[in-house]
């Protein structure tokens, strides 16, 4: 007595196999007179057995199965072979095409919430309709001030890192306390709102698509289309206007921080007073530069919760697109706020030196 | 040695917080080759009992026998083989998103086997077959109807020929036709297969179908046990009208 069962099968496949190629075989008879268990992996073997015994055009004989196994054989042998024919791999050109009409599809899509976002807008400020309640203030918690500690020690040290590499340059020349000039300019203007954009980004960017990605594969966004409710003024609408208002407000408080952080290395490097650092940059760094941070950072606000919004609303009903959507928030929004960047540094730069 | 008795809770109590128990004093047995139902009201706690009989979720008191062995005095590795010896269809059928159809149905075959690729391609494309899904290997679950998704959890519950399978609402949100074929294939687990098949299900159509026996839940205990006929007749208001609400 024995089993065909999956201690057996590799066994008995491997004889299946061998006795296949041999010449001399015209009939493979296999007895399962003493077979008191067959599992599904013996099945798969008596299967594989006659499939390979018909390629080698030969037979598989199935000998002394009593009614059980019987049974149990035949109602795997009533399911034939069904060819779920893999597609063959696309070409470059196919790969290229595919990857062309995605972006299409993806910028008219996004056209198209922004144009609904904008719209409900209106809608919400001619009152219209109404934000969810208490949605926008909750999330200048969680994205702001939740975010405040972050962004306030980042802003330090990027304050000191540029201090203390300005020094080392300026000292040369005689120029140190031009440090305060160099590091008040490029905190008010470049860094801070670069540096809080990217922290936010990686913080809110990426939870806003996660939370709106989770959302998609739960069917709580197709819940809202069902029930006639505008996903963009009951999810995007709270979000973009919490980030407008946390984002150019943590840039500020990133602004003087980062300014706080070259000070104390100017204090300590230079023995620079603090009194002559504050006029140096009362006196190089105007409102005009403030308000170029701050715009800038208005700017970055809205890729952020809107990068996040639209690659988690596009997320389809697969759980591993919520992470690749989140991943995708991160890049898209850090790039797009790079490229803004650099268009706003270029175009502020054709108007001379400020 | 065959084991006559497939399932034992002694005195059971479960529930997710101490002293706070969904269910107490469960006292059931189900047997080999058996089609058991798991019937109750919504929140009656049949969900959190097969949990628990399924080594998920702790019980606050009393033991599960299961297969033989005194499932919570065994270690991780005690465990995880006995539950090797298992099937378990969850209601949200938990196929894995990013494997076509056969991958998940023969994952639990690669995991834990060391049998060759051929034998489990084989095996897994046997068993799509077997309930109804011939020919739809290569799709990824996304792509599934709800009853095909069902079927294909079926598949990978009962994959390695486990001696007893639970199923947790098999047929909830299925069209009859559907679950008509969902029930024929339990059936065919059984008759053909040997299988044990443990059902928690609201659908009574599919229930009077498939179940020998079927254990009753509410009011935080076990309220009948016996056939469906028996239970039609209980003298217990709740049985009763749980199997008469809709002709009342």
């Amino acid at each position: 007595m024995g089993n065909l069962a999956i201690p057996d099968a590799k066994g008995l496949y491997d004889c299946l196999k061998s006795v296949a190629r041999r010449r001399d075989v015209r009939t493979i008879v296999l007895d399962l007179g003493n077979t008191e268990r067959i599992d599904g992996a013996g099945m798969a073997v008596v299967s594989l057995g006659r499939t390979l015994a018909q390629r080698a055009g030969k037979r598989l004989e199935v000998a002394n199965v009593d009614a059980q196994h019987r049974q149990a054989l035949e109602l795997n042998a009533i399911a034939p072979v069904v060819n779920d024919v893999k597609d063959a791999p696309p070409t470059w050109l196919e790969v290229l095409g595919t990857h062309m009409i995605g972006f299409y599809d993806g910028v008219l899509a996004s056209v198209k919430l922004f144009g609904d976002a904008f719209s409900q807008l209106g809608h919400v400020i001619t009152g219209k309709k109404k934000l969810p309640k208490g949605a926008t203030s909750r999330f200048i918690v969680t994205m702001g001030i939740d975010a405040l500690p972050i962004v306030c020690m980042l802003s330090a040290l990027l304050g000191a890192t540029l201090a203390f590499q300005g020094i080392v340059l300026l000292k040369r020349f005689g120029a140190g306390m031009f440090v305060a000039d160099m590091t008040g300019l490029a905190v008010v203007r470049e860094f801070a709102p670069m540096m809080t954009a990217i922290v936010l980004t990686g913080r809110n960017g990426a939870a806003i698509a996660a939370e709106l990605g989770t959302m998609r594969v739960r069917g709580e966004l197709d819940a809202l289309d069902a029930m006639g409710i505008s996903s963009s003024r009951f999810l995007l609408l709270p979000r973009l206007l919490a980030l407008s208002f946390v984002q150019p407000a943590l840039t500020l408080i990133a602004m003087f921080v980062g300014i706080a952080g070259a000070l104390i290395v100017a204090r300590l490097s230079l023995d620079l007073p603090a009194s002559i650092f504050w006029a140096r940059i009362v006196g190089r760094v105007d409102m005009m530069d403030f308000i170029h941070g701050l715009a800038k950072s208005f700017v970055f606000a809205q890729i952020i919760g809107f990068t996040g919004c639209y690659l988690g609303m596009r997320t389809t009903a697969d759980p591993s697109s919520v992470g690749a959507a989140t991943t995708r928030a991160v890049v898209v929004g850090i790039f797009l706020i790079i490229l803004v960047d650099a268009i706003a540094a270029t175009i502020g730069s054709l108007g001379g030196p400020s | 040695m065959k084991l006559d008795s497939m399932l034992t809770c002694r005195k059971l109590a479960v529930g997710y917080e101490e002293g706070k128990p969904v269910l107490t004093d469960i006292d059931l047995e189900v047997h080999r080759g058996e089609i058991v139902a798991l019937l109750g009201g919504s929140g009656s706690g049949k969900s959190t009992l097969l949990r628990t009989i399924t080594g998920l979720q702790p019980p606050l008191a009393g033991g599960v026998t299961l297969l033989g062995e005194d499932m919570y005095t065994l270690d991780d590795d005690g465990r995880r083989a006995l539950l090797r010896r298992t099937g378990m269809a969850f209601q949200q059928d938990a196929l894995f998103g990013a494997l076509t159809i056969q991958d998940n149905v023969a994952l639990p075959v690669r995991e834990l086997t060391k049998l060759p690729e051929p034998i489990i391609c084989e095996m897994a494309r046997m068993r799509l077959a077997l309930v109804g899904l011939a020919g739809l290997e290569h799709r990824v679950p996304g792509m599934l109807s709800g009853g095909q998704r069902k079927r294909a959890a079926l598949a990978r519950a009962s994959i390695l020929d486990p001696e007893i399978i639970f199923c947790d609402e098999p047929s909830a949100g299925l069209d009859p036709v559907v679950a008509a074929e969902l029930d024929a294939t339990l059936l065919r687990f059984r008759d053909v297969l040997g299988i044990t098949i443990v059902i928690v299900s609201h659908e009574l159509e599919s229930i009077r179908a498939l179940a020998d026996r079927a254990i009753m839940f509410g009011q935080g205990k076990m309220l009948a046990s016996g056939t469906l006929p028996e239970l039609e007749q209980s003298q217990n208001e709740e049985v009763y009208h749980y199997f008469h609400a809709r002709s009342a």
